[in-house]
């Protein structure tokens, strides 16, 4: 398979988790009031299909990245496979021995994915870092501090929003505070950026 | 393991990315493997040794371990 540009799949995934929040934001409403239950399964599981796009993105991505790219993503996606099972066997037995509640449980779940994600996308660049690599900023890639800020102006947006459907402290505070520490990482990965920019041009 | 990619490299004057174009890796998988911190596959020294012309033995020599 021919090698594609990270910046290819960058984008599409991007692109994909601002339609999954979008979905998640307007199909709630929806699903809560639709009359037949089809139509109800219909808008509650509509924020899957952006997420299915991105696993396979993330396929295509390993299908055509070379043998020490298929090495730290498959060594990311094992330790992220290993820790999202433990906390799901956690979970299960917490909510078989009721000390969670079903809605616990269900709030549990809806984080199991973004935590293998993030479990996979820290693992792989803990990796790639023994074979000289900067996993978080490849050559061809978004930059890293671009990455963060998209991440914090959708949560920022999706904290705004719910501020205004009236949602409770926690969930807004949770969402306020993780922008914020979106937004410290891309001003650091900015920083960053611009340090090494400026060391380049020193060099002779 | 050692190996003399970098001074192949350099005699041909080519940037790393050139390398990994012409070899279909990633620029930062030459530089892992210039600097000795990954070995690579069977099949990918074979094509470094095609590209170059040399025997395998002529680029890549045991390490001390």
């Amino acid at each position: 398979m021919p090698r594609v540009p990270e910046r290819h799949y960058q984008r599409r995934s991007m692109a994909a988790v601002v339609v999954y929040v979008a979905i998640v934001m307007l199909a709630r409403a929806p699903a809560r009031e639709a009359t037949s239950l089809p139509l109800q399964m219909l808008y509650a599981l509509l924020p899957v299909v952006p997420m299915i796009y991105v696993i396979w993105l993330l396929a295509q991505r390993i299908r055509a990245s070379d043998e020490l790219e298929q090495r730290t993503h498959l060594i990311g996606l094992g330790v992220a496979t290993g820790v999202v099972a433990i906390i799901s066997l956690i979970g299960g037995f917490l909510a078989a021995g009721k000390i969670l509640s079903l809605q616990g449980a269900a709030s549990f779940l809806l984080f199991i994915f973004p935590l293998l994600l993030l479990v996979y996308t820290a693992t792989r660049a803990w990796v790639a870092r023994r074979y000289g690599i900067d996993a978080l900023c490849d050559d061809d890639g978004v930059p890293a501090y671009q990455k963060f800020l998209i991440g914090a102006l959708l949560l920022a947006a999706v904290a705004v929003w719910v501020w205004l459907k009236g949602a409770g402290d926690f969930e807004l505070g949770m969402l306020a505070g993780m922008a914020a520490v979106l937004a410290v990482a891309a001003l650091l990965f900015g920083l960053r950026r611009w340090r090494r920019r400026n060391a380049r041009r020193v060099e002779p | 393991m050692n190996n003399h990619l970098r001074a192949l490299r350099a005699q041909r004057d080519w940037s790393q990315s050139d390398l990994a174009e012409r070899l279909d890796v990633s620029r930062q998988t030459v530089n892992a493997i210039e600097t000795g911190k990954y070995d690579p596959s069977l099949p990918l020294a074979f094509r470094i040794a095609r590209l170059f012309r040399q025997p395998i033995e002529s680029i890549f020599e045991p390490g001390k371990d």
